[in-house]
C-alpha cells in the first residue's frame, strides 16, 4: 500500500473515533489544516464539524466539505458525487474502494481525506470514460471479467496499477498483486484473462 | 383460446425426442434442436459493461439526492430478551437528527422479543452519516435478558452427538421397511456430514434510498434487491399505501444471492424515516450487519445410510437433517442427490433447530449444496464399497441420460482416470497429495408465467431505429439485461449493440423475483414475443410501402420486403415509422411438456493437499453445465466459473464464529470471515451443454443455482480421495485435514 510524505498530518480514524485524547491531539494538528484550507466555522478545536478541503481527484481540483474523521472514500463518493468507488467492508479488507494516490494502490476507507490533501487521486472515473476507455476497462468488458459489478472499479484500478508496475505480469504475479481485491460473483479468473490481455502493454494512469 | 399444433424436435444429440405442442394463439413456435441461431449462443459482451467497467453504473448505494439524510440502526446487543424500555430523549436532541423511529413496542408482547444480536430496535436519520452513527449511541436501551440458544447443539430437540457421529436412535415412521431394505443390502455405510453456515456477503449491502413526497402521498424508491415488485409490495403494506403509490428502482443491484428477497425492516425503518423527515433517506447496511441481519445459507447437521446390493446398484438410503435457519426455526431443509436412487428404498426426515442467531434466508440453491455434499460423500463411500470407479459407479446408477452424457464429456475433459487416485493406502511420507473428486447438481425450474399479472417484456421500436426491451425486474449480475438484447436481436436480426434494455423500473410489466434460477426462463419468452410482435408490425408497415401482401415480406439477412423484389434495410424500414413508436408487449405463457422438467449438470475437482500442514489447495475445477438453449454464452459461463469459486469458497474458507455466551457473530467484516481470493484460484473451466428443451418459446433455463450445487461435494471428494479418508465439516479446515490423516495413520 501507500507510504504517506512525512509532511502529511498522522493522525488515525481509530484514534478519532475513541474520544477525549485523540480530539486534542486532532486539535493540534488541525490548526495547521485549518490554516491552509481556512474552514468556515473558524473552529479552534476539531470535533464533528464540517471543514472544506480541497482534493485533486482525476487531474482536478475538488471542493468537498467533511469532517476530520470523514475518510477519502465517503468524500469521493458524498462530497465529490464519484461513486464509481464502492464501500463494501469499509474496513480496508475487500478492496471496493481501491484508488490511486500519486500512483500507488490504497483502500480509501482507510484512508482520512484530510490525508490526501495535496496528493493526486486518481479513480475509476479517471481512468476512463464509456465514449474513451481505459484498456484495462475495455478488457475487462470483452472478458466479462465484471458480472454485479460492484468490485469491479476497485478490480480495474488494482489491476492497472498491477501492469504500470509489472509490465508484463505472470500469472502468480497477477494473483499476489490482486489478492486484495474480494469479489463475490466470482469473477476472478476472467480478471486474470483481462489482466493478461493488457499486460505487455503501456498503460496510463492519469 | 386458440391454439396450434405443433410438432417440435427436443433434446440433445444422443437423446432427441419429438413433442407434439397445442401453441397459443399469438405465441411463437418454440425453438428446438433444428433452429439455426444468428446471435442466440454466441459470446456477446455484457450489455452493461461499459457502465460498471467505468463506474458510471448507479447503484442504490450510489444515489445521492439533494436534501438526503443518511439513516442508521440500533440493534440489540443481546441475543434473547425482551425490551423493556426505549428513551429516545438524549438522541433527539443530537446535533443534526432529523427522524427517528423505533422498530420495537416494549409495551407489546410480540413486538418486545428480543431474537438474535442485531434485531432492530429503532432506526434515526440525520444529516449526515457519523452524525446518526452518534445519535443512536444515545438511545437507551433497557433490556431483560433471557437464555440464549447460540449453537444449534444447544438448541431444543437437537441430536446426540458422539465422535462427530449422530447417535441419536433414527426415527420410528417406516423405520422396520428401511431396516428391512438395508438388511438385504450387500455392503452398507453410513456417516455424519455438518455444513457451517455461510453467509451470502453480496457486496452491495441491502439498503435503500427513500423519498416520500408528502403532497403525493408517495413514495420513489431506489432499493438493492432481487425483487422489484417484492419491493414495491412490502414497501407498500409497510406504510399502508396502495400498490400504485409506491416506485421502486433497481437499475443495478451489487448481487443478491438468495438474500435480497424482502424489503426487510432496514427497507421499512428507511420508509418511514423519509415519511418522518420529509427528505430523502439512504439507508445502507454496514457490513457486520449484512453478516449478521441479512441471512444467510443455514447450517446442516446430516446422516445418512445407505447400501447397495450385489449388483453395485443402491437399494437402500436412509436420510436425516437437523437444519440450523436461526431464530426463526425454520428454512433448514436439504436436498440429497436422487437421481441415483431409482432402485433405492428412501427415507428423508428434516428437523429445525432454532437458534438465537439471525435467521437464514435463501442462497444459491437453497439446501442443495448441503445435501450433496453428504449425498455425493455417501456416493464415493458406496463406491468405495463396491471397490470401483466413482465414475462407473455413477454411471452405473444414474437415471438421468442428459447427465450421463455430461458425466461421460466432463470425465474425458478432465481427464478423470489418470487424475482419480486408485482406493489403496496413501503415502504420507509425501509433502504434498493429489485427488481427484466429482458430483453432480440438479435444479428444477424452467420459469413460469407469474402471478397477477403475467410476466411481460415490452419492446419499443422507433422511427430513428433505436429499439427498447423493458422490465421490470432486476439484473443482479446475471446478465439478464444482455439475455434480453440477444433475443430481441435475434428476432428482429438487428446488432445486440443497437438495443438499449432498462429493467429494475416496477412502471414496466411485471417480471419475476430473481430466485430460483427463475428470471431467465420466466422472462426470455416474453422478450422474444414482445419483439416478435414489434417485428409484425414493421412488417405491416413495409408490407404498405412496397404495396405488397403482408405475408409476402420476409426479413432475410437483415433485409425487410418480398425477395427478389424491393426490400428495405432495418433503418430504412424504421422510417415509417411515426411519431409513435411501435410498442408491444409479450406477456409470457405456461410452460409445455418440453424434453424434461430440470436442469442436470455435474462437476470435477482436483485438490493437491499438504500433508505437512493439512493445507488444502484446489488446483483445477471443471463444470459440465446444461439450462436448455444457451442465451449469451460468455455470460453463461461466467455464472458457472462464478459459481465453482463460490463452492471452494464455501468448501475450504468461510466459516461464521458465533461466541457462544455473547451471541455475537466474533468475525462479522471481510478480514476474519475469509472469503476466496484471488491467490485461492484454482485452473477452472466451464462447457456449457446446450439442450432443446422445448418447455417454452425460447427453451431457456437460468443459471444462479444449478452449477451452484456439485461443487462443494466435488472439492471433498477430491479431499478424500487424496488424503484417503473422508472430512465430512465444511469448511474444510487444515486441522480436520491432519487429523484425518492421522487416524489413517494410527489405523495401520
Amino acid at each position: 500500500m501507500t507510504n504517506k510524505p512525512p509532511s502529511r498530518p498522522e493522525f488515525s480514524r481509530r484514534a478519532f473515533l475513541k474520544g477525549a485524547s485523540a480530539v486534542a491531539a486532532g486539535s493540534a494538528v488541525g490548526h495547521e489544516i485549518a490554516a491552509a484550507t481556512q474552514p468556515e466555522s473558524g473552529a479552534t478545536v476539531f470535533g464533528t464539524e464540517l471543514h472544506t478541503i480541497e482534493l485533486t481527484v482525476n487531474g482536478k481540483p475538488k471542493q468537498v466539505k467533511v469532517e476530520t474523521r470523514t475518510t477519502l472514500l465517503d468524500a469521493l463518493r458524498e462530497g465529490a458525487d464519484l461513486t464509481g468507488t464502492k464501500k463494501v467492508c469499509d474496513r480496508g479488507a475487500c478492496g471496493g474502494c481501491t484508488v490511486m494516490l500519486d500512483g500507488e494502490t490504497v483502500n480509501s476507507c482507510m484512508t482520512l481525506a484530510f490525508d490526501a490533501v495535496g496528493s493526486k487521486i486518481t479513480t475509476i472515473e479517471g481512468l476512463g470514460t464509456p465514449d474513451n476507455l481505459h484498456p484495462m476497462q475495455k478488457a475487462f468488458v470483452e472478458c466479462d471479467a465484471l458480472q454485479c459489478g460492484f468490485c469491479t472499479p476497485g478490480m480495474i484500478v488494482s489491476a492497472t496499477a498491477c501492469v504500470q508496475k509489472r509490465g508484463k505480469p505472470s500469472l502468480d504475479q497477477i494473483k499476489a498483486d490482486m489478492s486484495g481485491n474480494i469479489c463475490r460473483c466470482g469473477t476472478y479468473t476472467r480478471v486474470f484473462e483481462a489482466i493478461q490481455k493488457v499486460g505487455g502493454q503501456k498503460v496510463e494512469g492519469r | 383460446m386458440a391454439r396450434e399444433e405443433y410438432e417440435m424436435k427436443v433434446g440433445f444429440a444422443a437423446d432427441q425426442k419429438t413433442v407434439k405442442i397445442k401453441i397459443p394463439d399469438g405465441d411463437l413456435k418454440p425453438w428446438d434442436l433444428d433452429t439455426k441461431f444468428e446471435t442466440v449462443g454466441t459470446d456477446v459482451d455484457r450489455i452493461d459493461g461499459i457502465a460498471k467497467a467505468t463506474g458510471t453504473a448507479k447503484y442504490t448505494f450510489d444515489v445521492n439526492l439533494p436534501g438526503m439524510l443518511q439513516g442508521v440502526m440500533l440493534r440489540s446487543n443481546i441475543p434473547s430478551g425482551r425490551v423493556k424500555k426505549i428513551d429516545f430523549e438524549a438522541a433527539s436532541k443530537m446535533p443534526g437528527v432529523r427522524a427517528i423511529v423505533p422498530l420495537k413496542d416494549p409495551a407489546e408482547g410480540r413486538r418486545n422479543r428480543v431474537r438474535w444480536v442485531g434485531d432492530p430496535i429503532a432506526a434515526v436519520a440525520a444529516d449526515r452519516r457519523e452524525q446518526a452513527l452518534d445519535a443512536i449511541e444515545k438511545i437507551v436501551v433497557e433490556y431483560e435478558t433471557s437464555q440464549a440458544v447460540i449453537d444449534m447443539q444447544d438448541g431444543e430437540d437437537a441430536p446426540k452427538l458422539e465422535g462427530g457421529e449422530i447417535t441419536s436412535p433414527w426415527p420410528d415412521k417406516g423405520n422396520e421397511r428401511m431396516e428391512e431394505a438395508l438388511g438385504e443390502c450387500k455392503h452398507t455405510r453410513s456417516g455424519t456430514w455438518f455444513a457451517e453456515v455461510q453467509t451470502h456477503s453480496a457486496l452491495e449491502s441491502h439498503g435503500h434510498v427513500c423519498s416520500w413526497d408528502d403532497d403525493k402521498g408517495t413514495l420513489e424508491v431506489w432499493a438493492s434487491t432481487q425483487a422489484t415488485f417484492g419491493a414495491r409490495f412490502g414497501l407498500a403494506r409497510a406504510l399502508n399505501i396502495g400498490g400504485d403509490k409506491v416506485t421502486i428502482h433497481a437499475e443495478y443491484v451489487g448481487g443478491g444471492f438468495g438474500a435480497k428477497f424482502s424489503p426487510g425492516t432496514e427497507g421499512v425503518a428507511c420508509a418511514l424515516l423519509t415519511r418522518e423527515a420529509k427528505a430523502p433517506v439512504k439507508l445502507m447496511l454496514d457490513r457486520f450487519e449484512e453478516h449478521t441481519c441479512a441471512g444467510n445459507r443455514p447450517s446442516a447437521l446430516m446422516q445418512i445410510r445407505a447400501g447397495i446390493d450385489a449388483d453395485n446398484t443402491i437399494t437402500a438410503w436412509d436420510y436425516r437433517c437437523y437444519g440450523g435457519p436461526g431464530y426463526r426455526g425454520r428454512g433448514g431443509r436439504t436436498t440429497f442427490p436422487r437421481s441415483y436412487l431409482e432402485d433405492a428404498h428412501v427415507r428423508a426426515t428434516q428437523k429445525d433447530i432454532a437458534t438465537n442467531t439471525d435467521a437464514g434466508r435463501a442462497m444459491r440453491a437453497p439446501g442443495w449444496p448441503q445435501g450433496y455434499f453428504a449425498g455425493e460423500g455417501m456416493i464415493d463411500a458406496l463406491a468405495e464399497a463396491a471397490g470401483i470407479d466413482p465414475l462407473e459407479f455413477r454411471l452405473h446408477n444414474e437415471s438421468e441420460k442428459l447427465r450421463e452424457a455430461e458425466w461421460r464429456m466432463g470425465a474425458e475433459k478432465f481427464d478423470w482416470a489418470k487424475r482419480w487416485q486408485p482406493y489403496g493406502e496413501r503415502d504420507y511420507g509425501k509433502r504434498y497429495l493429489k485427488g481427484a473428486g466429482m458430483a453432480s447438481a440438479m435444479w428444477g425450474q424452467m420459469g413460469h408465467r407469474g402471478r397477477g399479472s403475467p410476466n411481460a417484456v415490452k419492446v419499443r421500436i422507433h422511427a430513428d431505429g433505436t429499439v427498447e426491451s423493458r422490465n421490470g425486474a432486476q439484473d443482479i449480475g446475471t446478465g439478464m439485461k444482455t439475455v434480453l438484447a440477444m433475443l430481441t436481436a435475434e428476432e428482429l436480426q438487428i446488432p445486440v449493440g443497437t438495443i438499449k434494455v432498462t429493467m429494475g423500473d416496477t412502471n414496466d410489466p411485471a417480471g419475476p423475483a430473481s430466485g430460483g434460477s427463475t428470471t431467465t426462463p420466466s422472462l426470455a419468452p416474453a422478450a422474444r414475443l414482445a419483439a416478435g410482435m414489434a417485428k409484425n408490425e414493421l412488417r405491416t408497415l413495409v408490407a404498405e410501402h412496397l404495396r405488397v401482401e403482408e405475408d409476402k415480406v420476409t426479413v432475410e439477412n437483415g433485409r425487410w420486403g418480398v425477395p427478389g423484389g424491393k426490400t428495405l434495410l432495418f433503418e430504412e424500414a424504421c422510417k415509417l415509422i411515426g411519431p409513435q413508436p411501435i410498442e408491444k408487449v409479450g406477456e409470457r405463457t405456461s410452460n409445455y411438456k418440453g424434453y424434461k422438467n430440470n436442469v442436470c449438470g455435474c462437476q470435477f475437482a482436483e485438490v493437491e493437499v499438504d500433508t505437512r500442514t493439512g493445507f488444502v489447495r484446489v488446483t483445477e475445477m471443471l463444470g459440465i453445465q446444461d439450462c436448455g438453449t444457451v442465451i449469451a454464452k460468455k455470460l453463461a459461463e461466467s455464472q458457472v466459473l462464478g459459481a465453482m469459486i463460490g463452492a471452494l469458497s464455501y468448501t475450504l474458507h468461510e466459516q461464521r464464529i458465533m461466541d457462544p455466551k455473547s451471541g455475537r457473530m466474533l468475525n462479522g467484516d471481510l478480514m476474519m470471515y475469509k472469503i476466496a481470493g484471488a491467490a485461492d484460484m484454482p485452473k477452472l473451466t466451464a462447457h456449457m451443454f446446450p439442450v432443446a428443451n422445448g418447455k417454452n418459446s425460447v427453451g431457456a433455463a437460468g443459471l444462479g443455482e444449478p452449477p451452484s450445487v456439485a461443487g462443494p461435494a466435488a472439492i471433498a471428494n477430491a479431499v478424500a480421495n487424496a488424503i484417503g479418508a473422508p472430512v465430512r465439516n465444511i469448511p474444510i479446515t487444515p486441522d480436520q485435514v491432519l487429523a484425518a490423516i492421522d487416524s489413517k495413520k494410527g489405523g495401520k
